[in-house]
C-alpha cells in the first residue's frame, strides 16, 4: 500500500479507536448509565467497559505510533482523542436530548 | 449587666471563630477561582482574537490560495530545476542583488516564492515576489496578505511596532497560563463532570460547555500556551544570552535555534556563480526528493558567494535548522548543519508543535478543531461572566458600569471579530485589483469592520446587537461561496468538477460556520433571560422573612 493512503488508514483507525474507548469509558461512569439506561450497571460490568475503554485507547496509540511514527504518532494521537472525545460528548447531549422529548 | 457583657464576649468569639473557619473552607479553591475569573477576563478579549486568528493559522497557505484565486496550482518540477530559474529571473529584473532567498514550492504551496535585496533600489531595497514554478517567471497576483495577515495579527498585532505586539501577546499568554492551571485547581469536578452537560440550565449549561471544552482539549491548550511563550522566549527572557561574553557566542546561540545567514561583505572581485541544479542535487539526495525546504544566495557573482540549502521544515516536528553551505564559486561544501544541542532542540521541538508545519492534512484539521475548541472556550468563559451576574443584578434593566463595559466588548470581540473577518475575505473579492495600496486596505477594512461592530454593540441592546452580529456574520460567511461565482471563475461547482479540494473545502466550511452562526442567532433571540426565577427567588425571601418574623426569638436559630 502506498505511503499517503497508509496514512489515511492510520488516521481512521486511530479515530475509530479512540472513539470506542471514550464510548466505553463514557458507558463506565455511572452517571452516564443512569441515563442511557435507566440504572447503573452492576459493578463488574462497569469495571469490564472501564478496562476496554483503556485497552482501546491504548491500541489506537499502538496503532498512531507504529503507523506515523513517535513524533508525528504522539501528536495525531492527541488530536484524535481530544476531538474522539467531543464527539463521544455531543453524542451523549444529543441522545439525552432525544430521552428527553 | 456582667452577664449581658460576658454574653456578648461570647457572641462575639464565636462570630470570630466561623469567620475564621469559612476563611478556611473559602480555601485554596475559591481563591483559584477568583485568579481564573479575573486573569481570564482580564485579557480574555484579546486571548479570544489571539485564539481564533490562530486557529486559522493553522490553514495559512491555504487561506492565502484561496484569496489569490488567479493563481491555478500545477505540479512542481524538482528543487534542482526550479532554484536556477527563478534566480535567473530576479537577476535579470535586478542584476546587482546581494542576496537571494527563494521557498522552494510544497504540495501546500504550489508556487516558488523569493525575497531578494537590490542595494540600488532605496529604503533596505527588499523586494519580494511569487514565480511559477515551471518557467521561473514572476506570477502576476492581487496584491494581499492572505492567511499571512491572521497569523501574524496572531501574535504581532496591528498598527503598532511588533515587539509591542509580542509584549502583549506574551502577557496575554502568561495569563493563560495562570487560568488554565488555576482552572483545573477550581473545577476539580470536570474530571468526575467527564461528558456531562446539563442542556438549558442557565448558568449550570454555561459552565458545563466552558469546562467540557477545557478538559477535552487540555493537553492542546496547555501545550499551545506554554510552547507559545516558549516561542518568543529569547525575546522575553534575554538575560541567559546578554550575559554571554560577546556577540559572536550570542550569534553562535542563535544559530543553533535558527537559521539565520547576512548576506556578509562582497570581496569586489567578480566571479562567476557556480550552476546551483547539482548543489540542490546534492541536498536532495541527502535529505530526499522533497525536503529541499529553501535556498538563500549570498553574494551572487561575486567571488565571495555563498549558496545555503536549508532542509525543508514539514518533514519533522522541530524547527532547529539543518543546512548545508556552500562556497558559490568553486561549489566546495564548507558547512553542514545536521543537529543541535538538547536545550535548542527543546525549544524547537516545543516551537514547531505550536506552528504544526508538519501536520499533513488530516492533523492540520485536528489542529484546526482542537484549538477551535480553545477559541470556544475562552468565548464562553467571557459570557459565563456576564450570566453569573447577570442573575444577580438589582435591577437588569440597568446594570452598572462594569457589567456593561464587558457585555458590550464580548459582542465585539465574538460576534464582531467572526464579521470582521469574514468580511477580509470579502474585501478581498472586493477591493479593484489595481488599487494603490491594497493589500494594506484589505487589512484597514478588517479594522473598520471590527471597529464598526464595537460601535453597534455599544447603541444597540445587548440582546439585539448579539443576534444582528451573529446573523450579519452567517449572512456574510454563506454569500462568500456566491460571491466566488461573480467575482473570480472557481466557483463551488466548477471546483467540484475540478476536483479542487482547497476550494471545495473553503467554501463548505465558510456555509459550516454559516450555519453555525445562524444556529447561534436563533439560540440567542429563543433566549428569555430567567428574571422569572430571579422573582420568584426574592418572594421566596420575602416570605422566608415573613415566616422568621411570626416565629417567637426563642424559636430562632
Amino acid at each position: 500500500m502506498s505511503g499517503p493512503a497508509l496514512s489515511w488508514l492510520t488516521h481512521g483507525a486511530v479515530l475509530l479507536f479512540s472513539l470506542l474507548g471514550f464510548a466505553c469509558l463514557a458507558l463506565a461512569m455511572i452517571r452516564h448509565q443512569e441515563d442511557l439506561f435507566g440504572a447503573a450497571l452492576r459493578p463488574h460490568a462497569t469495571r469490564c467497559v472501564r478496562v476496554a475503554g483503556w485497552l482501546l485507547l491504548l491500541l489506537a496509540l499502538g496503532l498512531a505510533v507504529s503507523g506515523l511514527g513517535w513524533s508525528f504518532g504522539l501528536t495525531a494521537y492527541s488530536g484524535h482523542t481530544s476531538v474522539a472525545a467531543g464527539l463521544v460528548f455531543i453524542m451523549l447531549v444529543v441522545l439525552n436530548r432525544r430521552r428527553g422529548r | 449587666m456582667d452577664v449581658k457583657k460576658t454574653f456578648r464576649a461570647r457572641v462575639d468569639a464565636l462570630l470570630v471563630m466561623s469567620s475564621k473557619e469559612q476563611a478556611k473552607s473559602r480555601g485554596i479553591r475559591q481563591s483559584m477561582s477568583d485568579l481564573h475569573i479575573w486573569a481570564g477576563l482580564l485579557v480574555g478579549w484579546i486571548l479570544y482574537s489571539m485564539f481564533l486568528t490562530g486557529t486559522t493559522a493553522y490553514f495559512r497557505e491555504e487561506i492565502t490560495r484561496y484569496m489569490r484565486p488567479e493563481l491555478v496550482a500545477a505540479v512542481p518540477p524538482p528543487a534542482a530545476q526550479v532554484v536556477p530559474r527563478v534566480l535567473e529571473s530576479i537577476r535579470t529584473q535586478s542584476p546587482v542583488t546581494t542576496q537571494v532567498s527563494i521557498t522552494l514550492p510544497t504540495e501546500r504551496k504550489p508556487f516558488a516564492s523569493a525575497f531578494w535585496r537590490d542595494p540600488q533600489a532605496p529604503g533596505r531595497g527588499f523586494h519580494n515576489g511569487v514565480f511559477d514554478a515551471q518557467t521561473g517567471q514572476a506570477l502576476q497576483v492581487r496584491a494581499t496578505q492572505g492567511g499571512d495577515f491572521f497569523y501574524a495579527f496572531h501574535f504581532n498585532f496591528h498598527y503598532m511596532s511588533a515587539i509591542w505586539g509580542r509584549w502583549i501577546a506574551g502577557f496575554c499568554a502568561m495569563f493563560m497560563l495562570v487560568a488554565i492551571i488555576s482552572g483545573v485547581i477550581t473545577h476539580k469536578k470536570i474530571f468526575t463532570d467527564f461528558f456531562t452537560f446539563r442542556w438549558s440550565k442557565g448558568q449550570r449549561s454555561w459552565l458545563d460547555a466552558h469546562a467540557g471544552l477545557s478538559v477535552l482539549g487540555l493537553p492542546f491548550h496547555f501545550m499551545i500556551t506554554w510552547s507559545g511563550l516558549i516561542t518568543l522566549m529569547v525575546m522575553y527572557m534575554p538575560f541567559g544570552l546578554q550575559a554571554l561574553p560577546s556577540q559572536a557566542d550570542r550569534t553562535a546561540v542563535n544559530s543553533e535555534i535558527r537559521f539565520f545567514m547576512p548576506a556578509g561583505k562582497p570581496s569586489g572581485e567578480l566571479a562567476e556563480l557556480r550552476p546551483l541544479a547539482p548543489l540542490v542535487q546534492q541536498a536532495a539526495q541527502r535529505w530526499g526528493v522533497d525536503n529541499v525546504g529553501a535556498v538563500q544566495i549570498n553574494n551572487p557573482g561575486d567571488a565571495a558567494a555563498r549558496v545555503v540549502i536549508v532542509r525543508q521544515q514539514a518533514q519533522r516536528i522541530s524547527t532547529t535548522p539543518h543546512y548545508i553551505m556552500f562556497d558559490g564559486v568553486s561549489g566546495e561544501m564548507l558547512q553542514s548543519k545536521d543537529s543541535s544541542g538538547p536545550a535548542a532542540t527543546t525549544q524547537g521541538v516545543l516551537y514547531g508543535l505550536h506552528l504544526g508545519r508538519f501536520a499533513d492534512i488530516v492533523t492540520r484539521w485536528l489542529y484546526f478543531l482542537v484549538s477551535l475548541a480553545g477559541t470556544v472556550m475562552v468565548g464562553t468563559g467571557l459570557v459565563l461572566w456576564t450570566v453569573k451576574r447577570r442573575a444577580r443584578l438589582p435591577d437588569s434593566e440597568k446594570p452598572y458600569f462594569g457589567f456593561r463595559v464587558v457585555e458590550r466588548l464580548n459582542i465585539a470581540a465574538i460576534a464582531g471579530l467572526s464579521v470582521s473577518m469574514t468580511s477580509f475575505f470579502w474585501f478581498n473579492r472586493l477591493l479593484p485589483l489595481d488599487m494603490v495600496q491594497r493589500a494594506a486596505w484589505e487589512i484597514h477594512g478588517f479594522f473598520i469592520v471590527w471597529a464598526g461592530t464595537l460601535i453597534w454593540a455599544m447603541v444597540r441592546p445587548a440582546k439585539r446587537a448579539w443576534m444582528e452580529l451573529f446573523w450579519l456574520a452567517a449572512i456574510l460567511l454563506a454569500l462568500l461561496p456566491v460571491l466566488n461565482v461573480f467575482t473570480t471563475d472557481r466557483h463551488l461547482l466548477h471546483s467540484l468538477r475540478q476536483s479542487d479540494w482547497l476550494f471545495v473545502g473553503f467554501d463548505l466550511t465558510m456555509l459550516v460556520f454559516a450555519a453555525l452562526h445562524a444556529y447561534l442567532a436563533v439560540r440567542t433571540a429563543r433566549h428569555r433571560p430567567r428574571a422569572k426565577s430571579a422573582r420568584r427567588k426574592g418572594v421566596a425571601t420575602r416570605q422566608d422573612a415573613v415566616s422568621l418574623d411570626r416565629l417567637t426569638p426563642g424559636e430562632r436559630t
